[in-house]
């Protein structure tokens, strides 16, 4: 192991296994959700326990209807849990706030706003005691931060999909919170866009110190495996469990093009292969 | 190919003259079928020109130019749809965002929306002494309805995603409102103010014909008792005109907040 303080770069495979070694930043615990449909209580989740570290970056995968959205719901306090709880930041989470950002799957843009006023109005509600001076500085910042200063004054419907999702991820990182939740957040771009968006997001995570931790939903094994340290694969719902968590010691910072060569990222990849797609069965599929 | 794209220019204009023939013509031949009981459109058009070459004079209590009427109940619609927007908007944004108050005041609604609106004229003649206060009233109460129920509509169809922006970023009540709700539900409530006023402008005449004095709903019950059909068909021709123009308005507005 290095010598190297806490606050130095995790750079390497050795460092990543510091990250175990940080306060917690999020604790699941023993979390069930059900809801209520007319044919009966239907359990989304049962029973999940989960523990993130800060400045980790996590992937939940699974199919779809696995439950991964549900249980970063109950993360963000958009969902409540039925039974369990989570701490974040070491307060019970009992509904949003602001230490916790969500990018939402589909942008959620308020159409009528222009980028400038969709990033203000979220820095307004979460920076009351900021003069307007301050949070307009708060919003320049974010704004060029993405490369979207110059498409300020345009509405969401003016842009391209990646654009929107960028003005949600500034809006997002503008509230300045230490947890970021990202809810298939690049699933609707394409596969070009989407690799300049992922390269886009560890910028700035790497601008913030690594500090936020960031938890994403997604069902994009290369994805998940390029952004994450760890993946926590889920099992099918209904009563969906956690079926596996897969460590990814690869180094930072990562290159997209080689590090598909590297002999860890494809085993890796084989076992996340192996256990989304364990049933050998292509009528399964 | 220019021919061809020379004759799209000017089709609206043939249908606008194929429909006016069309018009014409049907008018015509009921003229000729009742002898002329029904003026035939070039009588009409000799007393129309003639009350719009003077349309602001004022002969009395009875005989007062077709300006004079029509902006008598242009400003009756508009104070009674004016006042009756007032609290059509933001009951309709109060039901639309509570599920205790659509329960409580859905019913309400739709007992008194069927009903009539000349039916509250004698609670309006009780209430305000007058009738033209009372015309003002029914214009009121005709003008809730449509605006109310859009409104409503509105304000509950508001899709989640926007709802989760609110909640996420933990905006205020009054963020919520100005931001979230007014916005999306800005369109749906002018639809219905645009419903509303088109509803009034027909009510009015009927409501006139009740109150008497002034405006362009005693004009045509004033003709009819001094037997002039000319003015009468005139009348009719003013008000479709007038309502059009209302109509046409809104919708300019309409397409003004219209959000992709």
């Amino acid at each position: 192991m290095t010598t190297h303080p806490i606050t130095a770069p995790i750079d390497s495979a050795s460092e990543f296994h510091k990250i175990q070694s940080r306060p917690a930043s999020i604790e699941v615990k023993d979390i069930t959700v059900s809801f209520k449909t007319p044919k009966g209580v239907f359990t989304a989740i049962k029973n999940i326990d989960l523990t993130i570290k800060k400045g980790e970056i996590v992937a939940l995968i699974g199919h779809s209807g696995c439950g991964k959205s549900t249980l970063m719901g109950t993360i963000s306090g958009m969902t409540t849990p039925t039974a369990g709880n989570v701490i974040a930041n070491g307060s019970l989470v009992k509904g949003p706030g602001p230490d916790r950002g969500i990018v939402f799957q589909n942008y959620s843009l308020l159409p009528w706003l222009t980028v400038y006023k969709n990033i203000f109005e979220a820095v307004d509600s979460v920076f009351k005691d900021k003069t307007a001076s301050e949070k307009r500085e708060i919003v320049e910042e974010n704004l060029k931060m993405v490369n979207l200063w110059a498409h300020k004054d345009k509405l969401p419907g003016q842009l391209s999909g990646g654009m929107k999702q960028r003005v949600a991820i500034a809006r997002a990182f503008a509230i300045n919170p230490s947890i970021l939740l990202l809810d298939e957040p690049f699933g609707a771009l394409d596969a070009l866009t989407k690799g300049s968006m992922h390269i886009e997001l560890l910028k700035l995570w790497n601008l913030d110190n690594r500090n936020k931790t960031i938890v994403m939903v997604t069902h994009d094994i290369e994805e998940a495996i390029f952004l994450s340290d760890r993946v926590v694969v889920m099992n099918n719902g209904p009563e969906a469990t956690i079926k596996e968590i897969v460590d990814v010691p690869l180094a930072r910072p990562r290159n997209k093009k080689e590090i598909v060569h590297d002999p860890e990222y494809i085993k890796i990849h084989d076992r996340l292969m192996g256990l989304l797609f364990d049933k050998f069965s292509i009528e399964d599929e | 190919m220019k021919k061809i794209v020379s004759f799209q220019t000017y089709l609206p204009l043939l249908y606008g003259l194929g429909s006016t023939a069309l018009l014409l013509g049907a008018w015509w031949s009921v003229s000729l079928l009742t002898n002329n009981e029904i003026p035939t459109p070039l009588m009409t058009w000799a007393v129309f020109s003639e009350m719009l070459s003077t349309p602001f004079y004022d002969y009395g209590p009875n005989d007062k130019g077709i300006g004079n009427q029509l902006i008598s109940s242009l400003l009756r619609v508009f104070s009674g749809f004016g006042a009756g927007s007032l609290l059509a908007i933001p009951l309709g944004l109060l039901i639309g965002s509570s599920k205790i108050a659509f329960r409580l005041i859905n019913p309400i609604v739709q007992i008194l929306r069927p009903v009539s609106p000349l039916a509250w004229f004698p609670l309006g003649l009780l209430a305000f002494k007058a009738a033209e206060g009372a015309t003002v009233f029914i214009i009121f109460v005709t003008s809730l309805w449509p605006t109310l129920i859009n409104t409503a509509f509105g304000v509950a169809s508001i899709p989640q995603d926007h709802k989760n922006v609110a909640k996420a970023f933990g905006f205020s009540r009054w963020k919520y409102i100005t931001k979230v709700i007014l916005p999306f539900a800005l369109p749906h409530i002018i639809t219905g103010l645009r419903l509303s006023i088109g509803v009034a402008w027909m009510v009015i005449v009927a409501g006139e014909m009740l109150s008497g004095g002034v405006g362009i709903g005693f004009f045509v019950w004033d003709s009819w008792n001094a037997l002039s059909l000319e003015k009468i068909l005139s009348a009719i021709l003013i008000i479709g005109t007038v309502g059009l123009l209302l109509d046409k308005g809104f919708d300019w507005l309409q397409k003004r907040f219209v959000f992709s």
